[in-house]
């Protein structure tokens, strides 16, 4: 536990170090320091539900909705750009704890691009998935993710942020010249796919996030797994 | 036994991919990116004959289109206008700056198309294993669950159709909520089975001494070789980045676009790096050829 926030720390304080002393070096590659980062937020977390001692039935569980979370998007592909992983992420997330929410959603996307074929958005997807489980973790036991409303406006913000993340990729390449402009014309393409996106996830929320929650509650409490919050 | 290219060691690929994919980005020079995207639809084509790569054609078609179009339209740096369209400057060095992200982008997916015959899913997963080994474990665990659990949901769908739930009529909303009530099936019917299956890890032994192993992939000499190629190529293509020798200077002004002395130089060691794919394959096509002759 300490060596992990000691880590995170030292990742911080290297960070604004560099912010302090070489201004236009983060300037210059301000997206690739930041992605730098988001890594440097995640690696411990990671490093910590890598080294922890899971129970084999909590690895399973973990499995399972990784994969369903996967495996969720065949019967929906006949509608267009609606696809239910994001939800599975938000509810196992909110019930099973922030470390469940990063590995379920890092997962989830490694395993449909090795079912769909690896591309360059893969680490991309990892992070924003694995990011969306975590940060719906952290927030499941306060005032935040207990009220519908408050899941649905996360849903809705995650399915437009998911997006624009993916979106960086395209310019990530570009490497050299990165302006707000080509982010915000990109974003403007897309929008459609992540209103699509974003009322889905708000749709599902709606309807199910109540249900699944209290059914993966209920095998927490059955089986006596992720007894600590995961 | 596999020969060629993919039969190295799978660290050694990942080092391969790395380095073009951090070249790609840091050669920005249109004559480079241009060299690295031809070698890399050559690779493409020895490796399984262009078949994954003619998947993404129409992919990497309407990006560089995108970028090439949408670039001179956004990106208003530059000293030399070209034309004026409705009170916008076209600026040439715009033009080339969308040339260059273009072929950027094109030679990632073209890269990318060939990381998921060379790089299998089991190599892939034995790389993963040596850094996060309990990952690594629930990913196998899912992906042995994705055909299993494509199969239930399709047994859930038939069963469903019957009472008359299913995705094929109605409103969308009705869809999408059937569709999502398959996927709740889905998870009670197999989150009860996982915890026999967990149970029946357990009654075997997990977690009781740290887990072997076995070792698919040992590390031979050729490996070796092909590490100390990659190595040295790849400082060749840091020290011509640092010199300047590979990029095209934008601002202030211009630079001649015409490749001139040393930059030829680190022009032949990018390509050597990315055409490795060539060298290794090519060997065993030419000896099949041979082998084919003499009969």
């Amino acid at each position: 536990m300490a060596n992990e926030k000691g880590i995170t720390f030292v990742g911080v304080a290297i960070f604004f170090l560099l912010l302090m002393f070489f201004p236009d070096l983060i300037i210059e590659h301000y997206l690739f320091i930041s992605i730098l980062f988001i890594i440097a937020i995640l690696m411990p977390s990671i490093i910590r539900t890598s080294r922890k001692n899971m129970t084999s039935r909590e690895m399973v569980m973990l499995a399972v909705l990784a994969a369903i979370a996967s495996v969720s998007r065949i019967p929906f592909a006949s509608i267009p750009s609606v696809q239910p992983t994001t939800f599975v992420i938000i509810a196992s997330a909110i019930a099973l704890g922030p470390q469940s929410g990063l590995i379920i959603g890092a997962s989830a996307a490694l395993i449909s691009n090795m079912l769909l074929g690896q591309g360059p958005w893969t680490p991309w997807q990892m992070v924003s998935w694995g990011m969306i489980g975590f940060v719906a973790g952290l927030f499941a036991k306060s005032f935040f993710m207990k009220r519908l409303t408050w899941r649905l406006i996360y849903g809705f913000i995650v399915g437009f942020l998911f997006g624009w993340v993916m979106n960086l990729w395209i310019l990530f390449s570009g490497f050299g010249e990165l302006n707000l402009e080509t982010f915000i014309l990109l974003n403007t393409s897309s929008f459609y796919f992540d209103l699509a996106h974003a009322l889905s996830n708000v749709f599902f929320l709606f309807l199910f996030s109540g249900v699944w929650i209290k059914i993966l509650n209920r095998f927490k409490e059955k089986y006596g797994v992720f007894g600590d919050g995961g | 036994m596999p020969r060629g290219f993919r039969s190295f060691h799978p660290f050694v690929l990942m080092l391969y991919y790395i380095a073009v994919i951090a070249g790609l980005m840091i050669n920005q020079h249109p004559f480079f990116l241009l060299a690295a995207f031809i070698c890399l639809v050559f690779v493409n084509l020895i490796l399984d004959k262009g078949v994954e790569l003619n998947k993404w054609k129409y992919m990497i078609l309407f990006l560089s289109l995108f970028v090439l179009v949408l670039t001179p339209i956004f990106n208003q740096q530059g000293n030399i206008v070209l034309w004026t369209v409705f009170s916008r400057e076209i600026y040439l060095e715009a033009i080339i700056q969308g040339f260059m992200i273009a072929c950027t982008l094109s030679g990632i997916l073209a890269l990318f198309t060939t990381f998921s015959i060379v790089i299998t899913s089991d190599k892939f997963l034995y790389m993963f294993s040596k850094v996060f080994p309990k990952w690594a474990l629930i990913l196998m665990l899912a992906l042995r669950f994705v055909p299993l659990f494509r199969k239930r949901l399709s047994d859930i769908q038939d069963v469903q159709e019957m009472k008359g739930v299913s995705m094929k009529d109605g409103k969308l909303r009705e869809k999408a909520q059937n569709g999502m009530l398959f996927i709740q099936i889905l998870l009670t019917y197999s989150l009860e089975e996982a915890i026999q299956t967990a149970d029946s890890m357990s009654a075997r032994g997990y977690g009781l001494q740290k887990r072997s192993n076995y070792e698919s992939y040992a590390w031979k000499l050729r490996d070796s070789y092909v590490l100390i190629y990659i190595i040295a190529f790849s400082l060749l293509i840091i020290i011509g980045w640092q010199l300047h020798e590979s990029v095209l200077m934008l601002a202030p002004t211009l630079e001649s676009i015409a490749l001139e002395g040393n930059s030829w130089f680190y022009l032949i060691g990018w390509i050597s790096l990315i055409s490795l794919p060539i060298w290794t394959e090519g060997k065993e096509v030419m000896k099949w050829s041979f082998y084919q002759r003499d009969l």
